[in-house]
């Protein structure tokens, strides 16, 4: 559709003078907002795969020097982050699964006329996108329940997400009601229509707010800081990358000193610092998602169209 | 098939049906008490911890001991008798989820009605058995003589509302069993749609009132001088004492007018910005190359999906003592090693920034759908007018966008207390707290982070979520007022 757009907005029109300047000044402009976007993360990058002293002395700004990956293989001593990469990693498959799956279903749901207050039900749960009780009342909530310092906290709450079923709901209500209507003649039940006919249809709208869920996951580190402070192995890794960053204390000797002797042989050999092991870390962080993020990109814009057309 | 057999039925179903009601209400309240540790049936002792509910005590054997390890080694306590209540928790809990099955049942065809009064004369009589076990219980603690100050048994309150409610079970199902004619042979387990619609789904109603609804309860601690850890009594009730506080107490009052302008000015710079996005996305629009486009698409909003703290950890890399903005000013020969994140100054500004940096891509691409979605005979018509192409820009897509921009400002203002505490909690560092401290961040410092003040962190917090929805309120009349629609 924006292909249309596009080429019938240029479509047979003479480029004159004034025209050249603006495309080039606008393409320039977006080069820089490139730059802009990327070069902090190659920065991050090139220090990571440099040699450490240089690093250290802040020799490392445009391209790597004395390539090597001893750092990413010195993370092997850091053994909390193992922990929170398999907490977040455990928490974004299983939450985005069942997030899903409740959407799905929910979504489902509230198109069916004939469930009793079906309206009424509907609006309690949309109200609750508008408001919240506070962040000590929420706590709190929680914490009666018994969901603090456990895995759940991360899953539970995040179940029922209003936003992500008005998507699903108006997502299946464009599917031509034909195909169900048939499969209710034939005697199907709610459950079989479900899992037969809306869920293969809705996939689209279900891989966006699966990407959209897991990219929360991932990210998210403010439960894992309230609900979990004390239980520190079941910090997530944005939290332990957070306790990372604001470490003034010596990292490299206390990874050493729960290295075994090859990492720690390959610390001596370009000096482990502060620095590197802080953007080795975000590096590890931040990976995963640049690496799916090429894949996700067309969910992305199909999700704001249909976001749009609720807005 | 349903609905005829409904216009059939005789009278005695009307009075079961009212039977029901009470029975569905019953069942429904003894499944949400059995979450809550304040009405655990189960705390007989005060060896038993006090975050334990009945449903805790019954799932969880190692949660039930888990304050009692001492006494159970120094053998003050048996542990059978932790036995025993563990296992009679567990029935009251099978007891209340029977119940709740009978009343889900009851919704259904006459059989199936039938089979679910059994469930409940069962649960009921659970019920009363699991809290005659925790009688037992309590009796075998209150037996123990020596150290009984530090046993200090008690029988609570829900003990009896338990077993109340499973007498009441049985009598109601009983009840309903009697009036009930029997169903016929040719009768199925069946229920009409639009009931089973709505139980399939309960669950989600249900986890959509416990995690949104339920917290608002909470805002009874406003009135509670509340520690960690207290409890909510006549003793500790403060009545408006936080909120003379907030609005007399010199300190405090001079923390929120600095914690609101904060906010407003965050807000207002992200409002008085806002028109960014919409000017890059029409530029976006302009770009020829097809490849050039997808990769301006696909890269700016890269920033968005990363996490504020990896943000803290890029701006670290670039402006910390030894980021690459001091070796960048070293190599042009100046000598640097200010941290830029460390100081007080514009932090407004930079904070800004950073918001920028990451969320103008993505809002831009939202922008570039709503331009996707302006009519293209417009377009033609205006070629065909003679438009040249900075007259369509501002004549055809800048309008074209403005119903877009006009929710997302509408949306702006009444968000404007909440800017979220992520992004200045990463931030936020000795220096310049006194400037960075939005509302929702202060809410955090002063509740869960350092100078612990719950009441007046729930005060807050309550006008915030107030005023919110009044602002979301007002804006969604003048959308409909500028451009007949709603926004929300």
């Amino acid at each position: 559709m924006r292909r249309k757009t596009n080429e019938l907005n240029h479509a047979g029109f003479r480029r004159t003078a004034g025209d050249r300047i603006f495309d080039s000044l606008n393409t320039v402009f977006f080069l820089l907002y490139l730059l802009l976007c990327l070069f902090p993360f190659y920065y991050l990058f090139i220090n990571t795969i440099s040699n450490n002293d240089l690093v250290a002395r802040g020799a490392i700004n445009f391209w790597p020097v004395g390539l090597t990956l001893s750092n990413y293989a010195a993370l092997k001593s850091v053994t909390d982050l193992g922990t929170a990469f398999l907490v977040t990693l455990g928490r974004t498959v299983i939450g985005t699964a069942t997030m899903v799956v409740v959407s799905a279903f929910a979504g489902y749901l509230v198109t069916k006329k004939e469930m009793w207050n079906r309206k009424f039900f509907y609006r309690m749960l949309v109200i609750t996108m508008y408001f919240n009780a506070g962040l000590i009342p929420t706590y709190l909530n929680i914490k009666m329940l018994g969901l603090t310092d456990t895995f759940w906290v991360y899953i539970i709450p995040a179940l029922v997400m209003p936003f992500n079923i008005i998507l699903v709901k108006t997502y299946i209500e464009s599917i031509p009601p034909d195909l169900e209507e048939s499969a209710l003649i034939d005697g199907a039940g709610y459950m079989t229509i479900f899992s037969k006919i809306i869920v293969p249809l809705s996939m689209p709208i279900l891989a966006t707010i699966a990407i959209f869920g897991a990219v929360g996951h991932w990210n998210s580190f403010v439960d894992s800081l309230i609900y979990n402070q004390t239980a520190i192995q079941l910090h997530t890794l944005q939290h332990v990358l957070y306790t990372y960053l604001n470490k003034t204390s010596n990292l490299a000797a206390m990874m050493n000193a729960g290295a075994d002797a090859t990492a720690a042989a390959q610390a001596a050999q370009s000096a482990l610092n502060n620095k590197v092991i802080k953007y080795t870390i975000s590096m590890v962080t931040i990976l995963p998602i640049l690496l799916v993020y090429p894949f996700m990109t067309r969910y992305f814009q199909k999700g704001i169209m249909l976001g749009a057309v609720k807005g | 098939m349903n609905d005829t057999l409904a216009q059939k039925l005789p009278p005695q179903h009307r009075t079961a049906d009212r039977t029901y009601y009470l029975l569905r209400i019953a069942a429904l309240f003894a499944m949400a008490l059995m979450f809550f540790p304040d009405v655990s049936p189960a705390k007989v002792t005060i060896l038993i911890n006090k975050s334990v509910s009945l449903f805790s005590a019954g799932i969880s054997y190692s949660g039930l001991i888990s304050d009692s390890a001492r006494p159970l080694r120094l053998e003050w306590v048996q542990a059978s008798t932790y036995q025993i209540l563990h296992y009679g928790s567990l029935t009251a809990v099978l007891g209340s989820l029977l119940a709740g099955a009978c009343g889900c049942m009851s919704l259904g065809s006459l059989r199936l009605k039938r089979l679910g009064n059994i469930f409940g004369m069962i649960g009921g009589g659970m019920l009363m058995a699991g809290m005659g076990m925790t009688y037992l219980a309590y009796r075998q603690f209150a037996a123990i003589v020596e150290k009984a100050d530090r046993i200090a048994a008690t029988l609570p309150d829900a003990v009896y509302i338990y077993a109340g409610l499973g007498l009441l079970f049985v009598l109601l199902s009983v009840g309903a069993q009697g009036v009930l004619p029997r169903a016929e042979k040719t009768d199925r387990y069946e229920m009409k749609p639009k009931y089973r619609l709505f139980l399939m789904f309960l669950p989600i109603i249900v986890l959509s009132f416990v995690f949104a609804y339920l917290p608002l309860v909470g805002w009874r601690y406003a009135f509670y001088d509340y520690q960690p850890g207290g409890t909510l009594s006549a003793e500790t009730f403060a009545g408006f004492k936080y909120f003379q506080m907030l609005f007399q107490n010199e300190s405090t009052r001079n923390d929120m007018i600095r914690v609101l302008r904060n906010t407003l000015v965050m807000s207002g710079l992200g409002i008085a910005t806002s028109w960014v996005p919409l000017v890059i996305a029409i530029l976006m629009a302009e770009i020829r190359s097809r490849f050039f486009l997808r990769s301006v698409q696909t890269i700016i909003t890269i920033p968005n999906f990363i996490s504020w703290v990896l943000v803290y950890a890029v701006a670290l890399a670039m402006f910390n003592t030894d980021g690459f903005f001091n070796g960048f000013l070293g190599l042009l020969g100046i000598q640097s090693d200010t941290n830029y994140l460390m100081g007080n100054d514009n932090i407004w500004l930079k904070m800004l920034a950073w918001g920028m940096w990451k969320g103008v891509g993505w809002s831009s691409i939202i922008y570039v759908a709503a331009i996707t979605g302006i009519d293209v005979s417009l377009y033609e018509a205006a070629t065909v007018d003679g438009a040249g192409r900075f007259q369509k820009m501002r004549y055809v897509t800048l309008p074209g966008l403005m119903p877009t921009y006009t929710v997302l400002l509408l949306l702006a203002v009444a968000a404007i207390l909440s800017n979220g505490m992520d992004q200045y909690y990463v931030f936020q560092n000795a220096q310049n707290t006194s400037t960075i401290e939005v509302l929702d961040l202060y809410v955090y410092n002063i509740g869960i982070g350092e100078g612990t003040s719950i009441p007046l962190s729930t005060i807050v917090g309550m006008f915030k979520t107030i005023i919110s929805v009044m602002l979301l309120f007002i804006a969604n009349h003048v959308s409909k007022w500028t451009r007949g629609e709603s926004i929300v």
